[in-house]
């Protein structure tokens, strides 16, 4: 491609950004906010991980406060016509509160990420590897062959990969992913059909069943999301049921989201059934509703109500967490993000009531 | 971006927040009719487990067992795939955590008998320096410094299976017993398992003490990628903890398939301080992988 067309390329890009207004920043709320599918912003069509070009631009243009100009150059995280790549890094100053435990504090790395993708058939075929290179060694997150039919409304997609289950949160300690364990620390090797028709956003997996471990018997898991996506809301149905050797396991959902004016909100909830062993017959339930103001341009007001039952044949031992989360974006590929989460439980147990206060830089590209 | 409401999308949106709503009804329980672990009171350690009520936690590895262990690690830790291979389930967590090397730090025990500062589980509870990876409870909410001072009171009394009581109880149950072969009850790597290279200690659980006299003559490590190699051994008990033994390499392993033997069956079979023998053959295979 010469340069004038992909300049021209670029600018249709930023005119696509400024029209679709306040697009996806890179968290499923902006999804809502924008009334468009995960696979707009990200080259996963689950989303997460490596932004594609329009999540790149919409990075640079609409999420910040402030643009700093940098002329014709902007990122786009394209190495040639055929590789592309990014990342990801948090880090962050936090405090523990625990009753009748002394405060802990640190600075922690939470995760450095690097991502890239070989479109080695520009559009139609991808090979993407996810890498968390920090803190600790390396570890292989996602690594996907990616098949995408011609009008790009189905794929197939097989290697390792994270499940789908309701709304991928940036936030892994929420209780609907502890509970379920479906989340961003949990990839499973298999293959996964997806549906992207219209309004529809569907998936179906069928994987291990051992988060990427090895395994010695043909039981398998099976993870399926189907939902409708309208501009400003959207509604799905989410199932997994893994056939565990000592057990099954089975998780159901239903998710939604809607946006009124200048608010998104998030809802989930969830049951599981777990018989595997170490847990006999576990009944528990997990809901989240979460609304994010977009106060201004690049100050987004995240509050999160949490509910967990991990016990549904027992009274009395709910568990709640409450969370506020400030998100800054002053420039471009950068945020400030700080915050309290506040946990609440049965008195009995100290640890329910942990309380915990954040500053979280993080940077990506 | 206007935004264009029609009444039957309105109705839908409405009736799915709704239901979201009544999803979070719920609020934080006050606790009435549980115990200090949040289990139901008044039910004994037989019911079924998902309802069991352990007993308040005390500096007894039953009791860390039931109350931190099983309700906690075990969501991670269990089965073929447990990170670091530690399975910490009821049936294999003693075997592999009391003078066990840890994988991630290998010059520091699991549990140290006697020095709680010096165990690497501490370490982790903590997120002292020096540690690898998270912090555990992974992604936490992380155990009360009180709860932490238990496990670290247990291990300061050395790190003892069973409580003074138990082990009385026990020792006259054995008596009375008729005597039980050999087993093998855990392994470290666990069969089928797939681990990260370099690999610098094995563990094996018996279900008895066995008798140091028969282990370089019974335990066999071979590199089975190809044609089987034996792979020199140092073998040894676990610090504190006798029914476990200690397999550790002469140089960590490298990228293979791997099989360990314990020889059992006959004369030369692996035996136990009580005389019992192991009944047959036991073997295990796992992978090394490069990182």
């Amino acid at each position: 491609m010469s340069k004038r067309p992909r300049l021209m390329a670029l600018r249709l890009l930023l005119a696509m950004v400024c029209f679709a207004a306040s697009c996806a920043y890179a968290e499923p709320y902006l999804a809502v906010q924008t009334g468009l599918k995960c696979t707009q912003c990200h080259v996963n069509p689950t989303g997460g991980g490596l932004r594609g070009a329009y999540g790149d631009v919409f990075a640079q243009t609409a999420l910040p406060a402030t643009h700093l100009d940098t002329g014709a150059d902007t990122w786009t995280g394209s190495l040639n016509t055929f590789l592309r790549v990014g990342g990801d890094l948090r880090t962050e100053a936090e405090a523990t509160e625990v009753p009748h435990s002394k405060t802990i504090s640190q600075f922690s790395l939470e995760q450095v990420r690097t991502y890239v993708e070989a479109q080695v058939i520009p559009e139609r075929l991808i090979v993407y590897a996810d890498e968390q290179i920090a803190p600790g060694g390396a570890l292989n997150r996602e690594a996907y062959v990616l098949y995408w039919s011609p009008g790009h409304d189905w794929y197939v997609k097989a290697g390792q990969m994270y499940l789908p289950f309701g709304w991928r949160l940036q936030d892994q300690t929420a209780l609907i992913l502890q509970a379920s364990g479906i989340n961003m620390t949990t990839p499973d090797q298999g293959v996964e059909f997806g549906w992207l028709k219209g309004h529809w956003d569907g998936q179906l997996d069928v994987t291990n069943g051992t988060a990427g471990g090895p395994v010695n018997d043909s039981r398998k898991q099976f993870s399926s999301q189907l939902s409708w996506v309208e501009s400003v809301w959207r509604v799905g149905v989410a199932a997994n049921y893994n056939d565990k050797l000592g057990g099954s396991r089975g998780t159901y959902g239903l998710f939604g989201g809607l946006r009124t004016g200048p608010i998104s909100w998030l809802a989930q909830g969830e049951v599981i059934e777990d018989k595997s062993q170490g847990f006999g017959l576990g009944r528990s339930a997990a809901t989240l509703l979460e609304g994010n103001w977009l106060i201004a341009r690049g100050n987004n007001l995240k509050i999160t109500f949490e509910y967990l039952d991990p016990d549904r044949s027992v009274s009395n031992n709910g568990e709640t967490r409450w969370s506020a989360v400030y998100e800054l974006t002053p420039i471009q590929f950068v945020q400030l993000r700080t915050g309290v989460r506040y946990y609440d439980g049965i008195p009995q147990v100290d640890s329910q009531h942990t309380r915990l206060y954040f500053v979280e830089l993080h940077g990506f590209f | 971006m206007a935004i264009h409401w029609s009444r039957p999308r309105c109705v839908l949106a409405a009736g799915t927040l709704s239901m979201a709503a009544a999803l979070l009804a719920g609020c934080a329980g006050n606790g009435v009719g549980l115990d200090a672990n949040g289990n139901p009171i008044g039910l004994g350690s037989s019911a079924p487990s998902s309802s069991s009520a352990p007993a308040a936690l005390s500096a007894d590895f039953q009791s860390i067992q039931d109350n931190i262990f099983t309700p906690i690690c075990t969501k991670c830790h269990i089965g073929a795939n447990a990170p670091e291979g530690l399975q910490l389930d009821q049936a294999h967590s003693y075997a592999l955590l009391v003078g066990v090397p840890s994988a991630e730090v290998p010059t520091t025990l699991r549990v140290k008998p006697g020095d709680p500062t010096d165990s690497y589980i501490i370490q982790k509870l903590q997120n002292s320096p020096g540690i690898v990876g998270m912090q555990m409870p992974y992604g936490g909410p992380y155990l009360a410094q009180s709860t932490i001072d238990v496990v670290a009171q247990w291990i300061s009394n050395g790190a003892p299976q069973a409580s003074s009581t138990t082990n009385t109880i026990a020792s006259v149950a054995h008596e009375r017993a008729q005597p039980a072969p050999l087993e093998v009850t855990a392994t470290m790597p666990a069969e089928g398992s797939v681990v990260t290279a370099p690999l610098v200690s094995l563990a094996i659980g018996f279900s008895h003490e066995p008798d140091t006299s028969f282990l370089n003559a019974a335990v066999r490590l071979q590199n089975i990628t190809a044609q089987p190699v034996s792979v020199p051994l140092l073998l040894a008990q676990a610090q504190g903890n006798p029914a476990t033994v200690l397999l550790t390499p002469v140089a960590p392993l490298g990228a293979g398939v791997y099989r360990v033997t314990v020889h059992g069956g006959d004369a030369t079979a692996m035996t136990a301080v009580d005389g019992e023998s192991l009944p047959a053959d036991y073997s295990f295979t796992f992978t090394v992988e490069m990182p």
